[in-house]
């Protein structure tokens, strides 16, 4: 049977869905309520911050690089989006628009970087990021203004039932996948992961992907710190610090190369989904937050390590 | 079509191209030949854009020609196909026809179906059948080469550049390539054709340049040279004078490895060869028939999958490089830059790389004692440079190969594998390295040279085994070996 494209353009979607059924059976076992539409639609809604990043780093990576600037951005854009609203809901539309063409701004920097300096995107990335860490501790060295009440909406908000910020991430995220099927320059950026030279040779314009492919890594990010600071209700200046090596694992979870070229942002969705799902169930055992994170970055090195042993025997 | 005047070019240390000049008609197949290191792949690359020139005029379908870039070259109708493929081996044969000309539909969105569609016809117009779906890497070396000049057909090519095309193709696949470029050439596109096998240069060019350390000698009809004089001028000596002839004195002695049925990733299979004391050994096939991962294989740089090697007395199911050059075994790799030479280091360092407890006598390096032996070595092999602090990188590509010789020379006792040992170096250092494996084996050493170029494998091996497709087809004594005898093997077509 034919698969359809968006499932076709993800080698790696099986293995996180087997996953995601492991982690349902674990969970049906250690409660009796892990297994109810009401903890799944609360998963849905936890998933938002990390679809939302892990989108973005999904296409710096197809493109062959990283972006290791994430956790920074996220930090500074909810910072900017709590200190100028400053719970006045009049600038809630100008400060939104603003915050996201910052952070659009930043990734068209980095990608800029990259090209004029000839450096590995992971320094540049790296580099760029502790810079927006420094100017986030510079605007605020602790939690920063307020949002309108309204603004949580955007958090805890349900659309005919379904969590609003969960929700546009998928919308994004089917966007996203839209262009890297239908648009040239979203196939030029699988071309360009898969080989940097031959892509050069044959004349591919790798400025113009490079910025797009940072621009919306950065757009991402921006749009992360918006959430976190709807659904904090203040932004912090280290709200994001978490999310770097965080938006790389389901990335590699849903079957995108770390080396580039092949994979896809659906497989990144379910990839992130698979993580709020396994925080979730680690919630249920009672386990604690720290632990949590220790699990996180085992999962990435097993996922990658899991990937290389393939490519050694193939 | 195409014309060059005064093409120079320089890059750190060496002079690449000096006052070249190249007339390409309209409708011509023009064979550009010359050695390893004559500067080929420098000029095609200032004609496709990707390098520009220091000095000299081009000018290209009579306009002035300089390009900026690749792109600006492709737009004019320039299409170089390298010899290394500017290929995206991930990506389907459709998508690497059109990348970067997307066939779109009406509303500027990617159309999957016609670029299917197109590709397919764009394949059958050349006489390839092959699955536009299929990821490139799955592809044959041959079908890959034929998706590369059909992308090329997608942009109004003017002039094709071949790089070295029959370097990785053989037989019927030559036949078919050269078939197109006769319909090309009869439709008016030119052709550069790079080789150095002079039977393909005679069959299908028009005229021929020749280039030699950079410098032009000269371009001739085809039909007013004979290949010896093509050779002349190529090598700029007789051929004879290459190849240090083989101590008779010398008797070829017990054997000191052989393999019993050794796979090796998932190309080599069941290879069972046998080296002797004071033999050289050649391996010869095409890019691709699984050679250097065979002496990956037997150097334990790549783990075994089956068999055994057998080697000083003893039988081994795995090999480590640590263990392997315990046992007195050598591997000068295809890729010095990568696999061989610490690029940043000097000579001397270099040398005593994989021997290094003979210079740290206390646990610590000596660099005298270091500086020491690597003062004989570059004596003995002649090596040019300002003494052993001479950092490998400044130095020039024949050299550098010398240094890694020279390093496994030193310590290598039992078997010494080189692969491709004289690729992109000059004469003089090509002279030297054959030198050196005479010396080595005449010490008792077998050497296993891999060798893509006849005229080596004739001239240095006492016997010669073949390999195609990951497998030996066949063996020859090196006496009695001729090109046609060893391409048949090579490519397993019977004899007409």
């Amino acid at each position: 049977m034919e698969m359809p494209w968006w499932l076709r353009s993800n080698g790696g979607l099986a293995g996180v869905v087997v996953l995601i059924g492991a982690v349902c059976l674990v969970g049906a076992v250690a409660s009796d309520r892990f297994l109810s539409i009401n903890n799944f639609l609360n998963v849905f809604e936890q998933t938002t911050d990390l679809a939302l990043v892990s989108i973005g780093q999904t296409l710096t990576i197809l493109s062959g690089g990283i972006d290791l600037s994430v956790g920074s951005l996220i930090s500074l854009a909810s910072c900017l989006t709590s200190g100028l609203i400053n719970n006045n809901p009049d600038r809630v539309i100008p400060v939104v628009i603003a915050v996201l063409a910052i952070g659009i701004l930043v990734g068209f920097v980095n990608a800029g970087l990259i090209v004029a300096l000839r450096v590995h995107p992971l320094i540049v990335t790296l580099g760029t990021g502790a810079m927006l860490q420094g100017a986030t501790l510079l605007y605020a060295l602790g939690p920063v203004g307020r949002v309108p009440r309204g603004f949580n909406f955007l958090a805890y908000g349900r659309v005919y039932g379904l969590p609003l910020g969960a929700t546009i991430a998928v919308l994004l995220c089917l966007l996203i996948a839209f262009a890297l099927r239908y648009l040239p320059l979203g196939r030029q950026i699988y071309a360009l992961g898969d080989d940097a030279n031959s892509a050069r040779l044959v004349g591919l314009r790798r400025t113009r992907i490079l910025m797009l492919v940072y621009g919306a890594s950065g757009f991402f990010c921006a749009a992360t710190g918006l959430y976190l600071a709807a659904r904090f209700g203040v932004g912090q200046p280290y709200t994001g610090v978490n999310y770097t090596l965080a938006s790389i694992t389901p990335v590699v979870l849903g079957g995108t190369l770390l080396s580039g070229g092949k994979g896809g942002v659906v497989g990144t969705l379910f990839g992130a989904f698979l993580i709020a799902l396994l925080n979730n169930l680690l919630n249920f055992m009672d386990v604690s937050k720290h632990y949590q994170l220790v699990a996180q970055a085992v999962i990435i090195i097993a996922a990658v390590s899991i990937y290389v042993e393939r490519r050694r025997t193939a | 079509m195409l014309t060059l005047a005064g093409i120079s070019k320089n890059f750190p240390g060496v002079r690449a191209l000096s006052s070249v000049n190249l007339e390409v008609r309209p409708g011509e197949v023009h064979g550009l030949l010359g050695e390893n290191g004559a500067g080929k792949s420098t000029l095609i690359k200032i004609i496709a854009g990707a390098y520009v020139s220091d000095e000299g005029e081009m000018s290209f379908a009579g306009a002035p020609a300089k390009w900026p870039s690749p792109r600006e070259a492709k737009r004019h109708g320039i299409h170089v196909v390298y010899q290394e493929f500017a290929l995206f081996p991930q990506l389907s044969v459709a998508e690497n026809i059109f990348v970067g000309h997307e066939r779109r539909n009406r509303f500027g969105l990617v159309d999957h179906a016609r670029t299917r569609r197109e590709a397919r016809e764009l394949l059958q117009k050349l006489g390839v059948a092959l699955d536009v779906n299929a990821s490139v890497s799955s592809l044959s070396v041959a079908d890959q080469q034929m998706v590369e000049i059909a992308r090329a057909m997608v942009h109004n090519v003017k002039l094709l550049v071949l790089d070295e095309p029959t370097a990785v193709i053989a037989g019927r696949e030559v036949a078919l390539l050269f078939d197109l470029l006769r319909r090309l050439r009869e439709s008016g596109v030119s052709v550069l054709f790079i080789s150095h096998r002079l039977d393909e240069v005679f069959a299908i060019c028009d005229r021929v340049t020749v280039l030699k350390d950079g410098r032009l000698v000269g371009t001739h009809d085809i039909a007013d040279v004979t290949r010896e004089r093509l050779i002349s001028m190529m090598v700029g000596r007789d051929l004879g004078d290459l190849f240090p002839a083989r101590p008779v004195a010398i008797p070829i002695g017990k054997p000191v490895l052989h393999t019993e049925a050794v796979s090796v990733g998932d190309r080599v299979r069941d290879i069972s060869i046998e080296l002797r004391r004071g033999e050289i050994v050649a391996l010869a096939g095409m890019v691709g028939a699984g050679r250097s991962e065979l002496a990956l294989g037997l150097f334990g740089a790549v783990p075994l999958r089956s068999g055994a090697i057998h080697l000083a007395g003893r039988r081994f199911t795995s090999m480590s490089p640590a263990r392997a050059i315990q046992l007195g075994m050598g591997l000068v790799p295809e890729d010095r830059k990568s696999h061989g030479l610490a690029m940043q280091l000097d000579i001397a360092a270099n040398i005593s790389g994989p021997a290094l407890s003979e210079v740290a006598l206390h646990g610590l390096v000596d660099r005298r004692l270091e500086a020491g032996i690597a003062t004989r070595e570059i004596e003995r092999y002649r090596i040019a440079c300002r003494g052993p602090a001479t950092k490998v990188v400044t130095m020039s590509g024949g050299n550098q190969q010398k240094v890694i010789v020279a390093r496994w020379a030193r310590i290598c006792q039992s078997v010494l594998i080189l692969d491709e040992p004289t690729r992109g170096i000059d004469v003089g250092a090509k002279v030297e390295i054959y030198r050196i494996m005479r010396e080595l084996a005449a010490s008792g050493v077998a050497i296993l040279m891999i060798s893509s170029e006849l005229t080596e494998v004739i001239g240095m091996a006492d016997r010669i085994i073949v390999m195609r497709e990951g497998r030996v087809t066949g063996e020859l004594a090196g006496g009695e070996a001729t090109e046609e005898s060893i391409m048949r093997l090579v490519t397993s077509e019977r004899a007409a």
